[in-house]
């Protein structure tokens, strides 16, 4: 079903790891911790390993190191990107603020790109969708006053701590469960997506471990 | 009494496994791997999975698309069917293919479903980029790694339509770590508005991507395992999905009895005087100060 296990001696014994594994990640639910604190720290082990492989053989070696021997005038940008990587490696023995320089290049970039594309990507065009059209006719109206309604009721829900009437208070606490009717409506797809999962175990221990099933 | 109902819930825990055991080996007996039909949906919700189809038919012949593979290990298995569906059924409509992952996990799924499908014609692997959504905005005018085949068909397709994401006829996008579909929409969507872009997520991330769908920044969404066994009929029609990878109903029967088990017995820990005080919207109200 996974298929992720090739043919041979490797695909077995990777099968058979896999299946022991999360056998031990189960016996968690009979109340044996030692085999499920194996397996979380064979988790990490295995994802710090990766992630370093990673980043030596995909980015590192071929984005740095490589053009920067092949090609070093031809890639004048990747000097100071070199230097930045040298200052985050040498973190702990290198002053504070020349450390800081490499982190609040890192921090700004990112917040800037999160920031920029959260306001044109998310909050206008959503906006921009919310709005009634004029051409919606009768059914975007309604939708809209709809969705109007339950946006206003809902964070009525959320005010806390303020002076507030009987109106007001109702209208909260409306809000409050048409918010728990939301999550509640979304934590069934959930439910469903977990079982999903747990089916895909028994799948794999039924079908590609023991071959009982297909 | 309060023993005996102690020393019962101590019982079941221990019997757990032979009970496991003795439920596989009966099911496995009384449900022989032969009849063991694939699952499906009895009343399937069918119109996310014919917005993608729809966004496959509109795709020119030899389309270049991009699939951004940053799924999650731990939820992957969900979206697994979905997303192999839509491989094959691409490939069938003579699609090129270009792999790129924004995030580790996704890479490693990307290696593996390449690896699965072997050397092929149509698939190329762009690798990992590192730099999360600042990567994607470089993506957009550069994707080709350094080394990507100067002599491969789709590299040259890419190379000649731009190098960048541009190049492509569309970006399937497979969904559930940090860099998925919203950072798409964000960062490339506002650059490249005339992409389409369908994407499959994880139950989870539903609500964070619905609203896309909803103005029309997203083309088209498979979110739910509804939409995703809905997806998967539709393809199988085709024979565009091998039956091997659609969930044995025989999992799918002893994994919702263990399911139940697990929640039967979580629920008989929490009833009792700790588990009695449920609390409510209205209890949260009376936590508040009231002028």
């Amino acid at each position: 079903m996974n298929a992720f296990f090739g043919e041979g001696i490797a695909g077995s014994v990777a099968t058979w790891v896999a299946a022991l594994v999360t056998i031990g990640v189960w016996a968690y639910l009979v109340g044996e911790r030692r085999l499920f604190g194996l397996a979380q720290h064979l988790l990490a082990g295995l994802a710090t390993g990766y992630l370093v492989l990673l980043a030596v053989r995909e980015v590192l070696i071929p984005r740095l190191l490589v053009p920067l021997a092949t090609d070093p005038a031809g890639n004048l940008l990747l000097w100071p990107a070199l230097a930045l990587v040298a200052a985050m490696a040498a973190a702990h023995w290198l002053p504070r603020p020349v450390v800081a320089v490499p982190v609040a290049v890192l921090v700004g970039s990112t917040a800037a790109f999160a920031l920029g594309g959260a306001v044109a990507g998310t909050i206008l065009p959503q906006l921009a969708a919310s709005l009634l059209q004029p051409d919606a006719g009768a059914t975007g109206v309604v939708n809209g006053a709809i969705g109007l309604v339950i946006t206003a009721v809902v964070l009525f829900g959320f005010l806390h701590g303020v002076p507030r009437g009987r109106m007001v208070g109702t209208v909260a606490r409306g809000g409050r469960w048409v918010l728990l009717a939301g999550v509640g409506g979304w934590l069934g797809f959930l439910v469903v997506s977990r079982l999903a999962l747990l089916v895909d175990r028994v799948g794999f221990l039924l079908g590609d471990w023991l071959g009982l099933v297909r | 009494m309060i023993d005996r109902v102690r020393g019962s819930r101590g019982a079941l825990p221990r019997l757990a496994p032979l009970a496991l055991v003795l439920g596989i080996a009966a099911a496995t007996w009384i449900w022989p791997a032969e009849n063991a039909d694939g699952l499906s949906t009895a009343n399937p919700d069918r119109s996310a999975a014919t917005q993608v189809d729809e966004a496959f038919d509109a795709l020119p012949p030899d389309a270049l698309v991009l699939v951004a593979m940053d799924a999650d290990l731990g939820t992957y298995p969900e979206i697994r069917g979905a997303v192999r569906a839509a491989i094959d059924d691409l490939l069938l409509r003579g699609a090129r293919l270009a792999f790129v992952s924004y995030s580790p996990e996704g890479r490693a799924i990307a290696a593996a479903e390449l690896e699965r499908r072997g050397d092929s014609a149509a698939l190329l692997d762009l690798g990992f980029v590192a730099g999360a959504e600042a990567a994607l905005v470089r993506s957009v005018s550069d994707i080709l790694p350094a080394g990507a085949g100067a002599g491969g068909e789709i590299a040259s397709a890419i190379r000649s339509g731009g190098s960048g994401i541009g190049a492509f006829d569309m970006a399937l996008l497979v969904g559930g770590s940090d860099i998925g579909p919203r950072s798409w929409v964000e960062q490339v969507g506002t650059r490249l508005p005339q992409l389409p872009m369908v994407a499959i997520v994880p139950t989870f991330a539903q609500p964070e991507i619905a609203p896309y769908l909803r103005s029309g920044q997203l083309t088209a969404v498979l979110a739910t395992a509804r939409d995703d066994a809905a997806f998967v009929e539709v393809t199988r029609s085709g024979d565009a999905l091998r039956a091997s990878d659609v969930p044995s109903s025989v999992a799918m029967l002893i994994g919702a009895v263990v399911a139940l088990a697990a929640i039967a017995v979580a629920l008989a820990g929490s009833i009792g005087p700790a588990g009695s005080a449920a609390s409510s919207p209205d209890a949260a109200e009376s936590d508040e100060a009231e002028p």
